[in-house]
């Protein structure tokens, strides 16, 4: 799926977060977003899943302004913190099982295989462990079969298998065109994994870096 | 004394509605009462119970100046339902203290259904104490079909959209860039929420409603581990309360709504005991298991 973000503005109050943001993806791009924390990377995300209101014009899934999308199709989100009701007991099964709007079948039991998740199946979610919880939430992402994937810090109190797990899993879905747009702080996580950079500052400045400029420009890391 | 009492049930026609109302409303109540827990909409319960009241003492109101017979329950369900929308038009006023719109509903509610009880001519006191309280036993053979047919659209209602329902209770994010109608499904469970109060009201009255909806929500998370788990041990509650509560009331003349909520709450504070010795056992054998391993490596260790 393309994306297209055309001179985005965005402002909580009067304080300015994105200034006439711009960038393109063609299917199966994989975009990172980097920048200090309060730079706008997740009021971007926010933008961009619908969160918060964005001006007409100026988000386009394959051409079509996200404003007029009836639904949403094919996105896959990984919160960073998890906008989740804590508490109430619900297992990995019954969360991803509802989540899954088909009725199971292969393609559900292999993204239970291929995260690992059967160990935890029946638990409950609330007793999980950071890592855990992040693979939970990555294979409810890939369940209704994304064509964009967008990630908010995934590697953020997660253990290194499990950043290395992401890292597999990441990169077969870039291999397989879905359009991937991961926030992070995580440089040589990004690194191995990214085509292009968008540069976030605290002025709402920006800039759209290849991964070659991006390395050889040590003043925007 | 149970033996006893369902002879009369099967005798008499106001034993066996009520008790007919009271079991269908024992089963429905933990379903809305979950969906009201996930979806943090405790507050709200109590806020369209007040205001539903004042539609109650309202439609009371006009039955009494228009010659037409209607039930003042239906009144009360307008005023559920618009209540949702006041609370929501509201809250948009206020970006940082979006539940003051929740208190200015229920001080409206309330400032009404005083004005009401006051111009209306010939509103009994007890006529007020029971929709405060509850009057079971004034159920009739329209407020049983009202029931049964809310209990029917209701598990229509999950049979289509529990998916969904639970996608959106959990997390409204995910739900929305699934392609859930989050809206359309957002607005069936307020109007559900509403309609269950203005019908409840009857039973338990405007006071204890919450008791109803939440507190064998409350008691059944701190017990289980699953969604499934806590919604069937949330039915075994309310059902427990609502069986035990009719035959205790109708045995000792007690309010019926007064004391189902003396059961549920009893049941709380049993668990929350019951939890608080699992924490300190767990806590217990966590620090002796902790000094085992230490003295195990201080006597492992070469001096």
């Amino acid at each position: 799926m393309r994306i297209n973000v055309n001179n985005l503005t965005f402002a909580y109050s009067q304080r300015p977060v994105l200034k006439k943001l711009n960038f393109k993806l063609e299917s199966g791009d994989f975009l990172s977003v980097v920048g200090k924390n309060g730079t706008g990377k997740s009021t971007l995300i926010k933008c961009l899943l619908k969160i918060v209101t964005v001006p007409n014009n100026t988000i386009y899934f394959d051409d079509i302004d996200i404003n007029k999308l009836k639904k949403f199709f094919n996105v896959g989100y990984v919160p960073q913190k998890l906008d989740f009701a804590y508490e109430f007991p619900i297992t990995v099964c019954e969360l991803l099982s509802c989540a899954y709007l088909k009725r199971k079948d292969a393609h559900f039991t292999s993204i239970i295989n291929g995260l690992d998740l059967n160990p935890i199946y029946h638990q409950n979610i609330n007793n999980l462990s950071g890592g855990q919880l992040q693979r939970v939430f990555i294979a409810r992402a890939l369940l209704n079969y994304p064509k964009i994937l967008i990630l908010d810090e995934p590697t953020v109190s997660i253990d290194a298998e499990s950043i290395t797990a992401l890292f597999n899993i990441l990169k077969i879905l870039h291999s397989q065109k879905v359009t991937i747009i991961l926030s992070t702080h995580d440089m040589e996580f990004a690194n191995n994994l990214t085509d292009y950079y968008l540069v976030l500052n605290e002025k709402g400045e920006y800039k759209n870096l290849t991964k070659e400029e991006f390395c050889n420009v040590s003043e925007y890391i | 004394m149970f033996l006893n009492i369902f002879r009369e049930i099967i005798e008499f026609d106001t034993l066996r509605y009520a008790f007919i109302a009271a079991f269908v409303i024992g089963i429905i109540s933990p379903l809305i009462g979950s969906v009201v827990v996930i979806r943090r909409l405790s507050n709200i319960a109590d806020t369209l119970s007040h205001f539903s009241l004042a539609g109650v003492v309202i439609g009371v109101f006009i039955s009494k100046i228009i010659p037409l017979s209607f039930n003042p329950i239906l009144m009360g369900i307008a005023f559920s339902i618009g209540g949702t929308f006041l609370v929501e038009k509201i809250r948009n006023f206020y970006k940082n203290y979006k539940e003051l719109s929740m208190a200015i509903i229920i001080s409206l509610g309330v400032a009404l259904t005083g004005l009401f009880i006051s111009i209306t001519e010939g509103i009994s006191t007890s006529f007020t104490t029971s929709l405060l309280f509850g009057s079971i036993m004034s159920v009739g053979k329209f407020d049983v079909i009202l029931i049964l047919f809310f209990a029917a659209t209701i598990f229509v209602f999950i049979g289509f959209y529990y998916k969904q329902v639970i996608t959106l209770c959990f997390d409204e994010t995910y739900a929305r860039i699934s392609g859930i109608n989050v809206k359309a499904l957002q607005l069936l469970i307020t109007i559900i929420l509403a309609l269950a109060i203005s019908i409840f009201i009857e039973l338990v009255g405007v006071l204890l409603i919450s008791a109803l909806l939440i507190v064998p929500v409350a008691s059944s998370i701190l017990i289980s581990r699953s969604f499934k788990g806590s919604i069937i041990i949330s039915l075994v509650f309310s059902e427990f309360s609502i069986l035990l509560g009719f035959a205790t009331s109708h045995y000792l003349s007690l309010p019926l709504g007064s004391t189902i909520a003396i059961i549920n709450m009893i049941v709380l504070f049993i668990i929350f005991f019951i939890v608080k010795i699992n924490t300190i056992k767990f806590k217990k054998e966590k620090k002796e298991k902790k000094e085992k391993k230490e003295n195990k490596n201080k006597a492992s260790k070469p001096d």
